[in-house]
């Protein structure tokens, strides 16, 4: 054990108790001055503070599943305390000791409080009643500590009369306790001595029972710690373990190890083993003495109280070590190597490293080869070790132990840096060694910086980790390629295509591209545990209470909480893999869509922007706040509901519309305002009138209307300002309207008669003016000294372009693709993005395509052929017996070697291979021998294409002639004796070609089915079978092509005769007759039949048509066509006549010549082709196959070789 | 050791990164890494069939053989017929045999580099062998790596392997030795490929070097893994580094992937392409020649009239 882990600290007074909460990361720590203190150790905080107690407390305790505390002070008093955060506080005291108390304890679950006193007695309490309700007196000195057994009815003691004593408390359970306090002599009856064990020579200071096993320990000042073992009968010492020198304070099991620690005044923590008793690991203090010590309930956490505060440790690392490739993740537990499977969730073991290092600490890393399959682990025990192992291929039975082939060696840190190449850290001489994979030194580095770890940094790097600094190390060259600042890194990770990575220190994260040349740094006041990248490119990180992310550009957030760490190993969509403290697997399933969001803004993906809007509930003002911080007010306001915010929203992106909505409902006038100001500024003068309106302002409103010259406007303004009885505006309307008659009577009005006159009188309203001037009482020769103003010249400008009914150009950014996008309504209708419309459409086509396959697969069973026939043959004749060795002796100069074409054509007897392997003599002899092919001219792009895609090449120096490559059917086959050459044309490919041209038949397109059709046959002669099931593929699939090609050339026969010859009648029927006879598969069955239906009837054949039309009910066609068929039964039934007189005999066997296309009675002589099988009529032997026009008619051939 | 410069000039020209090395600048002249630098250089304009530059390049009256050896390499490649070259580079093979030469053992050993190139394209196996001295215990990696490139290419991968086993004993661990085995595991096959695809995975990861050549290459070695649809996507990539322009490997890989894949249309668009623009390339020329071939075969076969029915 070469490591105490410290996770908090705290200086205070001297602790004299503790307690850990059961759930919460809680601790409660008594303090000598009084006072108790309740501390969130994971946070590092003082949670609360419990000072009633006057004097030092000792006791404290926690209830293991109620929020309860209770105290025992050197007031003699013991307090109970509720817990919870909203109402701390005592809710009660416990009266009755005589002196200091020195322990408390919950029952487990009887609602009982124990306690021990100085008063030499111990206490049982029940906390409902607040009643003492037993006291245990025996001891003969201080009872130091009094604790309930975890299960039974037992309690056990110890105390200064050097002993320690195990109580039966099971006579509490059957009686009720006594409720009048004071009768001692009545608790005595219920609990009774089971043992005492003496053996301590000095006063024993705490004893415990193990939480399992019959076991008790006992810490006493006689510097020992004695483990005693008890049965139903007695109880004995087992052994001590000596070690302290001076007194033991306190000792507890390990809740999940076989080990002891212990504490004591001789300022040390100790750990012992406990099935050997013999001390495993020492942690000194300089100054302070230990006085108690408290552990866990479940984890691998302890608490030491000191002089001076106290500490929180563990005694191992939890982390587990792991690394991930693709997507498992290979990890230890319980020192053995696991694999996981993310997909499957498979997770197996797969070597054992029990052997490896110190059996109490687990492995700190494990670096992963996926080249070799071998794991590089390393242990910080014995200095640091590093281990090499392969794991085993299989792994039935029992795992494979890493000592039995691993190579070992000395090292801190160590890491794959190449597929053979793994390098050592050792940190105290700081050199980095780089090995081979039989642990061979190749090359020594002196690191440029002090570096603690070393992790793989891509390509023949490193990255070094110092106390500063991390450095990109190259390691052929030696050099530092770059450096960052940070401090000290503790792990690293790659995101998965080695662009990214990630460097995880105590507190930050640097994010870094793979040349260091780019980084941000993130900061964390919680500690950092672990990260994994989201396949988006996001850093998905834990601490110790969160899943948060990190954006590339530095932005982060919290995505979940997390009651326990977490070791992140995988982020896939909403799936967080990580392992948790124990090392085991487990998922967490996480809501993305917050920086998946913020990840397609940053990106100006805004399809995924818009889908994740329309299709998730993405709300909240911090998705609002980010969104306007980050300049996308237009977004933003999707979000928002409060009208206020909408509209300062819409206001700050210009969106006038959305802004106007808005101002409507709250309706204010700052709003109007600045609505207006809005508007105008963008050109929206319709808006702005609307927002004048909306507060009256007249002034602004005419003014408005002269500048966008609407007159009439005007006009209303004038009768507006009548009825409101304000002239002055009533005036400046009729000034800016040019209404002179307006003007002067406003002026009469408002009694401004000069005015008035003179208005009138200088726009040569003479009639006016004199009217003014009698009003007034006047003549004009009274009016004789006013001088001759001359005729207005002052025009009202005119109106160049009517932009009343016009919107300024708008400024631009109102048009955002959000705006489009959110405009155009689709907001509901949220397709998802990357799906193009190609897909849509190629939905239909796909159905159909896989109602064929289906079709197919349902129907080759029913074609009934004969594949035994041709399938066995010839393989003898081509493959002669190939060599297995290489004959040659090695170092025969530079004799050139054996092509591997010449391989692949010894290793197969398939044409196709041959092609491929560019022998082309032997392939059409192949082809000839198999096949009967004679016509080689239209398989030339076959044997070109062929040849070519089986060949590749590459040089791998400059300047010299590339070499070719051969690409091999199996590429996991390397020994020459067995190599072929890549299948180029493969049997499926084939067939889909087969489907493609039964589409183009329900399409009829006769022509280009039958083109495809005859391609299907080429290609087919360039397959090599495998397996017998593919031979019997081939064949049908050969079948299948032949009957098609020839129904199809029989319809095509058909039409031709129908249109050249439209006299034959006769023939026309025969051939539409023939077509049904081809067996194809349903749905083709169905068009054959109908159309013979149809040209029967139309010959007048009726009773012939009505046969067709049976066949074809027995065919299930769809409703529609059915009931035309009955149609046609009915007419035949009252009809039952042909017209034309046809050699079809449809009872009788027949094949079809497809030469001749009529019928070859089951019988007669035939011929065949030897390819296809197709049946001719014997004149045409020799000839050339019309069908496939490849063979020669009746050819012998020994068809398709045996598979291989 | 050497400088990191003329390492990194190494490193590129091996992972065939030719382009960045014929943009790099020349030292200065009086610095030891000139001639070195000029020398891979030059190597880089010639693999990149840029053959007047060198010319400009090298000094007519370079007294620094290994130089000597690229300018007459350059005339070899340059020259069709080039006997004259290779007369010339045999002169300076013997020429560094000498006592009195003025040459490092280095530039000896690039002199038999070169020439040895030069005799390999001339068919000159031998020769070439003896020249970069193979099976025998000369301590040159490059010499080595050329001499096992000829062993493959004459189907000899056994003596391959030996000439590297050997090289190993000696060979730093570097750059050139991976390369070497991963092309001997290009034509054995050995473990899937598994060598060269790690060795060309690690350097397309490798951040001071980047290379098209590198993507084809690991393009290459899917295709011969049977991974036809990342070979494809590895020889797009090629393309796109190289701004949409196809080398004459790449297309030729291309269009064997094409042909291997789905839509087997691109294969013939990608042929007529890889044809036109590189007629001398050995794909295009073996596809030829057996095109010729066959048509030569297929009239070997009598042909009977068609079948056609007579009433």
């Amino acid at each position: 054990m070469s490591v105490m882990l410290t996770k908090f600290e705290s200086k205070s007074n001297r602790v004299k108790g503790l307690a850990f909460h059961p759930t919460q990361p809680l601790l409660a720590a008594s303090l000598h001055n009084g006072s108790v203190q309740l501390w969130n150790y994971r946070m590092g905080v003082l949670v609360d503070r419990f000072e009633e107690h006057e004097g030092p407390v000792r006791a404290v305790a926690i209830h293991p599943s109620r929020p309860l505390l209770v105290t025992g002070g050197d007031d003699y008093k013991i307090k109970v305390w509720d817990l919870r955060p909203q109402n701390r506080k005592c809710l009660f005291t416990l009266h009755g000791h005589l002196d200091y108390v020195r322990t408390v304890q919950f029952h487990h679950e009887m609602p009982w409080i124990i306690s021990c006193s100085d008063d030499q007695t111990i206490r049982i309490w029940n906390s409902t009643s607040r009643n003492c309700i037993a006291i245990l007196t025996g001891h003969s000195h201080y009872v130091m500590s009094a604790l309930f057994h975890p299960k039974d009815d037992l309690v056990v003691s110890a105390s200064m009369d050097q002993t320690v004593r195990v109580w039966d408390v099971s006579g509490l359970r059957k009686n009720t306790p006594n409720s009048a306090p004071g009768t001692f002599d009545t608790f005595d009856n219920f609990s009774t001595v089971k043992y005492v064990l003496e053996g301590h020579d000095r006063g024993v200071n705490y004893a415990i029972f193990h939480p399992t096993l019959p076991l008790i320990i006992s810490a006493a000042d006689d510097r020992q710690i004695k483990l005693w073992r008890m049965s139903d009968l007695k109880a004995w010492e087992v052994d001590a373990c000596r070690g302290h020198f001076n007194n033991v304070s306190s000792a507890v099991f390990h809740p999940k190890h076989e080990l002891i620690v212990s504490c004591g005044e001789d300022k040390t923590v100790r750990v012992w083993d406990l099935a050997k008793r013999s001390a495993v690991q020492t942690f000194r203090r300089e100054h302070d003495r230990f006085w108690v010590l408290a552990s866990h309930p479940e984890l691998n956490l302890f608490a030491a109280g000191h002089d001076n505060g106290l500490i929180v440790f563990k005694l191992e690392r939890e982390r587990p070590a792991f690394a991930l490739h693709g997507d498992t993740v290979y990890y230890v537990r319980d020192k053995y190597v696991r694999s996981y499977d993310i997909n499957t969730g498979s997770d197996i073991g797969l070597l054992s490293v029990r052997k490896f290092g110190s059996p109490y600490v687990p492995p700190r890393t494990l670096s992963y080869n996926p080249a070799e399959r071998a794991v590089l682990l390393t242990i910080s025990s014995d200095n640091g070790l590093y281990e090499l192992t392969n794991l085993p291929k299989d792994i039935s039975g029992e795992l494979k132990d890493s000592s039995l082939d691993g190579k070992r060696g000395p090292g801190q840190s160590a890491i794959f840096v190449a597929r053979n190449r793994f390098a050592v850290l050792n940190k105290n001489t700081q050199l980095i060694e780089v090995c081979d994979l039989t642990g061979a030194t190749v090359k020594s580095i002196k690191p440029p910086v002090q570096t603690n770890e070393i992790f793989f940094g891509g390509t023949a790097s490193l990255i070094l980790s110092s106390t500063s600094s991390v450095v990109l190390y190259d390691i052929q060259q030696q050099k530092t390629i770059s450096e960052l600042n940070t401090p000290p890194v503790k792990y690293i990770v790659w995101n998965q295509d080695g662009s990214q990575v990630a460097l995880l220190s105590k507190h930050t994260i640097t994010i870094a591209n793979k040349t260091f040349t780019q980084s941000t740094l993130i900061h964390e006041t919680i500690r950092i545990k672990s990260g994994a990248w989201d396949d988006a490119g996001v850093f998905v990180y834990s601490t110790l209470n969160h899943v948060k992310y990190c954006l590339p550009q530095g932005d982060h957030g919290v995505i979940c909480t997390l009651d326990n760490p977490v070791y992140l190993t995988r982020i896939k969509g909403k799936i967080v893999h990580c392992l948790d403290r124990s090392a085991r697997p487990r998922t967490i399933t996480i809501d993305p869509t917050e920086y998946r969001f913020k990840l397609a803004l940053i990106r100006n993906n805004y399809n995924e922007v818009l889908y994740l809007i329309r299709t998730s509930n993405l709300l909240g003002q911090s998705i609002i706040a980010y969104l306007q911080q980050k300049g996308f007010p237009e977004i933003a306001l999707h979000f928002v509901e409060d009208k206020n915010t909408r509209f300062d929203l819409a206001i700050e992106c210009g969106n006038l519309d959305v802004a106007l909505e808005t101002a409507k409902a709250i309706d204010r006038p700052e709003c109007w305002n600045r609505l207006a100001q809005q508007a105008l500024k963008q050109g929206n003068h319709k808006i702005a009138e609307k927002a004048y309106q909306q507060i009256k302002n007249f002034d602004r409103l005419s003014f408005l209307y002269l500048a966008t010259g609407s007159t009439d406007k005007l006009q209303k303004m004038q009768k507006i300002a009548e009825a409101r009885g304000d002239p002055m505006s009533r005036f400046h309307n009729a000034l800016y309207a040019g209404d002179i008659q307006g003007r002067i009577a406003v002026l009469r009005e408002v009694g401004l008669h000069p005015l008035a006159y003179l208005t009138a009188k200088t726009n040569g309203l003479e009639d006016i003016a004199l009217e003014i001037l009698e009003s007034a009482g006047l003549t004009e020769g009274d009016i004789d000294d006013i001088p001759d103003f001359g005729r207005a010249s002052l025009k009202i400008p005119p109106i160049v372009t009517p932009t009343t009914n016009l919107v300024w150009p708008t400024v631009p950014g109102g048009e955002s693709f959000f705006d489009r996008a959110l405009a155009d309504g689709n907001l509901e209708t949220g397709v998802e993005p990357h799906n193009g419309d190609a897909a849509i459409t190629s939905v239909a086509l796909d159905d159909w395509a896989k109602d064929e396959e289906q079709d197919l697969t349902a129907d080759e069973d029913g074609w009934d052929l004969d594949v035994g026939a041709d399938g066995k043959g010839n393989e003898g004749e081509v493959a002669e017996e190939v060599d297995e060795e290489e004959a040659e002796e090695l170092g025969a100069g530079a004799a050139p070697g054996i092509d591997e074409t010449e391989i692949w054509t010894r290793n197969s007897p398939f044409a196709g291979d041959h092609v491929s392997a560019g022998s082309f003599e032997t392939a059409m002899q192949l082809l000839n021998r198999q096949f009967g092919v004679v016509n080689f001219t239209i398989l030339k792009p076959f044997f070109v294409s062929t040849f070519r895609s089986s060949h590749t090449y590459l040089s791998p120096l400059a300047s010299l002639p590339p070499l070719q490559l051969h690409i091999r059917r199996d590429p996991t086959e390397s020994s020459l004796s067995r190599v072929l050459p890549v299948s180029v044309r493969a049997l499926r490919q084939i067939r889909a070609e087969l489907s493609e041209g039964l589409r183009a038949v329900s399409g009829a397109k006769l022509p280009e089915a039958q083109a495809i059709f005859r391609s299907v046959l080429q290609s087919l002669l360039f397959v090599a079978v495998s397996s017998d099931e593919e031979a019997k593929e081939w064949r049908e699939t050969v079948t299948t092509a032949r009957e098609y090609l020839l129904g199809v050339s029989i319809e095509l026969e058909r039409r031709r005769v129908a249109q050249e010859e439209p006299e034959n009648i006769k023939r026309g029927l025969e051939l539409a007759a023939y077509f049904t006879h081809c067996q194809l598969q349903p749905p083709h069955l169905r068009i054959a039949m109908r159309s013979a239906i149809q040209v029967f009837t139309k010959a007048g054949n009726s009773g012939s048509a009505a046969k067709f039309a049976r066949k074809l009910l027995d065919l299930d066609p769809d409703p529609k066509i059915a009931s035309m068929a009955r149609q046609r039964i009915a007419a035949s039934d009252r009809n039952p006549r042909d017209a034309v007189e046809i050699s079809y005999d449809e009872f009788t066997e027949f094949e079809i010549c497809a030469a001749s296309y009529t019928p070859i009675y089951k019988g007669s002589p035939s011929v065949r082709c030897p390819y296809t099988d197709a049946a001719f009529l014997t004149e045409f032997k020799g000839t050339l196959d019309p069908l496939t026009r490849l063979t020669e008619i009746g050819a012998i051939s020994s068809g398709l070789p045996a598979p291989r | 050791m050497e400088s990191t410069d003329l390492y990194s000039v190494k490193q590129r020209f091996f992972l065939g990164a030719y382009k960045s090395l014929v943009e790099q600048s020349l030292p200065d002249e009086s610095s030891e890494d000139y001639v070195p630098i000029l020398f891979y250089k030059a190597r880089a304009h010639i693999a990149l069939g840029d053959t007047e530059t060198v010319t400009s390049l090298i000094p007519e009256d370079t007294e620094n053989l290994a130089l000597k050896a690229v300018a007459v390499f350059a005339n070899y490649i340059s020259s069709p017929t080039g006997d004259a070259a290779l007369e010339e580079l045999r002169d300076l093979c013997v020429e560094i045999e000498g006592d009195d030469v003025d040459a490092s053992e280095r530039e000896k050993g690039w002199v038999r580099v070169v020439a040895g190139t030069a005799f390999a394209r001339a068919s000159e196996v031998e020769e070439a062998l003896e020249t970069l001295g193979a099976e025998s215990t000369t301590e040159n990696a490059e010499a080595v790596a050329v001499a096992v490139q000829i062993y493959l290419s004459i189907h000899r991968p056994d003596l391959a392997r030996k000439e590297f086993e050997r090289a190993k004993q000696w060979a730093e661990d570097d750059l050139l030795l991976q390369l070497i085995e991963s092309s001997i595991g290009l034509v054995i096959g050995k473990d899937s490929y598994l060598d060269a695809h790690s060795f060309y995975t690690e350097q397309i990861a490798n951040p001071s070097v980047s290379s098209p050549h590198l993507l084809t290459a690991r393009g290459v070695t899917r295709l011969l893994r049977g991974e036809v649809q990342e070979a494809k996507s590895d020889l797009e990539e090629a393309v796109a580094q190289q701004g949409g322009q196809d080398d004459a490997e790449t297309l030729a890989a291309r269009v064997v992937a094409a042909g291997l894949g789905t839509k087997r249309g691109d294969a013939e668009e990608l042929w007529s392409q890889l044809a036109s623009a590189h007629p001398e390339h050995p794909l295009v020329t073996a596809v030829n020649g057996k095109a010729v071939e066959f048509d030569d075969l297929a009239i070997r076969f009598k042909v009977p009239p068609l079948a056609i029915p007579t009433c």
